[in-house]
């Protein structure tokens, strides 16, 4: 046999018997980071079966290191010198686990506590805010400002814990060897990919270099929207400046109704914004003439009393424009 | 002249602003006992505040500077046009601001500072104008609460001027609106 054909047939035959062994190439570990809502839960299972691996999710880390040591913590303490001590415990004790049986971490900052580790294959998973959405509006049958108050919150939550516990910036995508973002791809072709990208990792065929960041993070909304007033588009603006996140008229709220029950009044306030659970709306009127604006904002606060929301009358918004105009 | 035409109502003395940044830089020294702040000054504005501030402070403090781009047509993000040359990390940082009114830029600051792991961050800032906060962001400290009117002076500018006033004023108001709402106030008091 050519020594080219004998090379591949040695490195075919070594792949099949690692796989075996329930790897991929050198991979004893996978870890999964994934955004709330963008498939990597569903990745890790679909490659899981695949390749034959344990499931460590949430739930089975907490009873996985109740086993190995009683009372132990299951995040890493705040203060720092506990904290590198209980990665390092940790890690060894991932690693020892990982000789025995090759598993899938999914989350619990896998990515930092098993940085570095050439058995370790690391993953982030990401997907269009506007897919993520969509998917919280189904699962949990709510609608669009109460999926993106939802996505907001788990996207702070998520994004604290690991700044807080571990101290990374989890979406630096320089802590992967893979950034997929489910978009693109369906969770077969995904773990395809993924699979294809561990042989290439583990055949030490990628070339070492620096990744672009792939989280500029662009508006909220993909769709153009097609604004009622210039001074909402100048107001969207302002608030895509700080990176706020808005949706535009999401929400309608019946305010009167007919002997039969149909709505006769409603009022779609112009802006919410997920991160602080709070509605805008701006009028450019004068201030004698927004009384219809105030009457309809103070019947939303009496049929909606757990509703947020903040009227920006003229005065205000020029206050706002000039101060961001000027020169601070 | 013409800037000081421009000029509406006294709303805090000379006497007023430097009796509050006493009581507020005592409370400071309080809070901060035992530790070494990093005072991390919002250029440009609250310089005034800040120089003064920290002459009422008895505890050991460090002192660093950051600018944040304003909104501008044509600028899609906001930038840090100054960093801190300071690291972060493990520190007590106290954000010094002259005005906290919407709070977007604050907002956006702290989701910033928060990611260079400093032990703590709060913030105190010369004025607070909470009608109209549109971001939520907590203010430890401030030395007056207004309401929505437009000031300027002691480092409040409006294109640039009247920050060196060492009183706060109202812009001029033909409306008469900003008065009625000082009077409401107990304020008023033409310069």
């Amino acid at each position: 046999m050519p020594p080219l054909l004998t090379s591949y047939f040695l490195r075919f035959l070594n792949s099949i018997i690692k796989a075996g062994e329930n790897k991929v190439g050198n991979f004893s570990i996978v870890t999964i980071s994934r955004e709330v809502e963008s498939l990597g839960d569903e990745i890790a299972l679909r490659l899981s079966k695949k390749l034959g691996l344990e499931v460590i999710d949430r739930e089975r880390w907490v009873s996985v290191l109740e086993e190995w040591r009683p009372g132990f913590p299951t995040e890493p303490p705040l203060d720092d010198q506990a904290q590198r001590e209980w990665m390092t415990a940790v890690r060894s004790f991932l690693q020892e686990r990982a000789e025995k049986r090759a598993f899938v971490l999914l989350g619990r900052g896998g990515q930092r506590i098993l940085e570095g580790l050439d058995s370790v294959f690391h993953l982030l998973v990401v997907a269009p805010t506007e897919a993520r959405l969509r998917r919280i509006m189904e699962k949990y049958n709510q609608d669009e400002v109460t999926a993106a108050r939802i996505l907001a919150e788990q996207d702070l939550q998520r994004e604290r814990f690991l700044l807080r516990h571990f101290g990374i910036d989890w979406k630096n995508p320089l802590y992967y060897h893979l950034t997929l973002n489910t978009g693109s791809y369906q969770v077969e072709e995904a773990c395809h990919l993924i699979m294809e990208a561990m042989k290439k990792v583990a055949d030490r065929m990628v070339i070492p270099g620096k990744q672009e960041s792939l989280f500029e993070e662009k508006n909220f909304l993909k769709e153009a929207v097609v604004f009622s007033h210039p001074s909402e588009e100048e107001f969207a603006r302002i608030l895509d400046f700080y990176n706020i996140r808005w949706l535009y008229e999401p929400r309608t709220f019946p305010l009167a109704w007919d002997s039969e029950g149909n709505v006769v009044e409603a009022f779609a306030p112009d802006f919410y914004l997920p991160d602080f659970d709070l509605f805008i709306e701006l009028t450019t009127q004068k201030q004698k003439l927004t009384w219809k604006k105030n009457k309809k904002v103070r019947r939303l606060k009496e049929l909606y009393p757990e509703v947020k929301i903040k009227l920006i009358y003229a005065r205000d918004y020029q206050h706002i424009v000039r101060k961001f105009g000027g020169s601070k | 002249m013409i800037e000081q035409a421009r000029l509406g109502n006294l709303v805090f003395s000379r006497e007023e602003v430097a009796k509050r940044v006493q009581e507020v830089g005592a409370e400071i020294s309080r809070d901060y006992e035992g530790r070494r702040p990093l005072l991390l000054v919002i250029l440009r504005g609250a310089v005034y505040f800040a120089v003064d501030l920290s002459r009422t402070l008895s505890v050991p403090f460090d002192i660093d500077f950051m600018a944040l781009s304003p909104f501008k047509p044509g600028l899609q993000r906001v930038e840090i046009e100054k960093d801190v040359d300071t690291p972060l990390a493990g520190r007590d940082v106290l954000v010094i601001e002259d005005i906290v009114d919407t709070g977007l830029t604050l907002n956006f600051l702290l989701r910033h500072l928060e990611k260079r792991f400093p032990r703590s961050i709060r913030v105190c800032s010369f004025l607070n104008c909470p009608g109209r906060r549109i971001a939520e962001v907590e203010i430890h400290y401030f030395c007056f609460e207004i309401p929505d009117i437009y000031v300027v002076g002691y480092g409040l500018d409006f294109k640039g001027d009247f920050r060196n006033l060492p009183e706060v004023y109202t812009l001029y108001d033909p409306t008469g609106r900003d008065t009625q709402i000082l009077k409401k106030m107990g304020k008023g008091g033409k310069k």
